[in-house]
């Protein structure tokens, strides 16, 4: 039980992690039409 | 040398070889000077020739292996999607997207994927060729899984693109 509540807290904090991550990255990333880079 | 280790040593090389031909291919073509967003290639690419085939040789770390394999091919999609949507051909017929479009990068990408997967389910389901393939399809480390997750990960990306704008 210990065991397993250990991993949900960690698929939490792993989960929140890369939902902030990958929100930043969308907001990071701007291509401009024209620009080949 | 075994046939096992032998197979494992051509799946790796076919995964640096992919890797290397990608990160070369970057950096000729979108110069970091250009757009930051070009650090991500280039991060993502020396990830995968020095780091994710060293986490695919040892047992213990090939899961880790498989999942940044795997989550790097999708940042990798969701980039070249991104991409290709910004600067979509006009007149968009189907010929134009799949020839004027990152659609055949994007398909090239996933060959490093399928590889990745090879030499995970290699470690982890090994050679029996009687052996039935069990689980459910979209848990872990099952396609199905990875459907989730490029899925998810689109969705979250185009909310902090569409959501979160510079002022």
């Amino acid at each position: 039980m210990k065991k397993f509540k250990l991993f949900t807290l960690n698929w939490w904090i792993l989960h929140l992690l890369a939902i902030s991550f990958f929100l930043y990255l969308g907001h990071a990333v701007r291509f401009v039409r024209g620009l080949t880079g | 040398m075994t046939i096992r280790t032998y197979t494992k040593t051509i799946l790796l090389t076919a995964l640096i070889t992919l890797s290397l031909g990608g990160f070369l291919l970057h950096v000729r073509i979108h110069p970091v000077s250009q757009n930051q967003a070009n650090f991500i290639p280039v991060i993502s690419g020396l990830l995968s020739i020095l780091v994710i085939p060293l986490l695919f040789s040892f047992k213990k770390t090939v899961e880790y292996g498989y999942v940044l394999n795997g989550i790097l091919v999708i940042i990798g999609t969701i980039g070249m999607a991104h991409f290709s949507i910004v600067h979509w051909p006009a007149p968009a017929t189907a010929g134009s997207i799949i020839f004027k479009t990152m659609l055949m990068d994007i398909l090239i990408l996933w060959s490093k994927f399928f590889v990745g997967k090879a030499l995970f389910d290699l470690e982890f389901f090994g050679y029996d060729p009687h052996k039935a393939k069990k689980g459910t399809t979209y848990r872990y480390p099952n396609l199905g899984w990875w459907v989730v997750h490029l899925v998810a990960i689109s969705l979250v990306y185009f909310l902090g693109n569409l959501l979160w704008r510079h002022l």
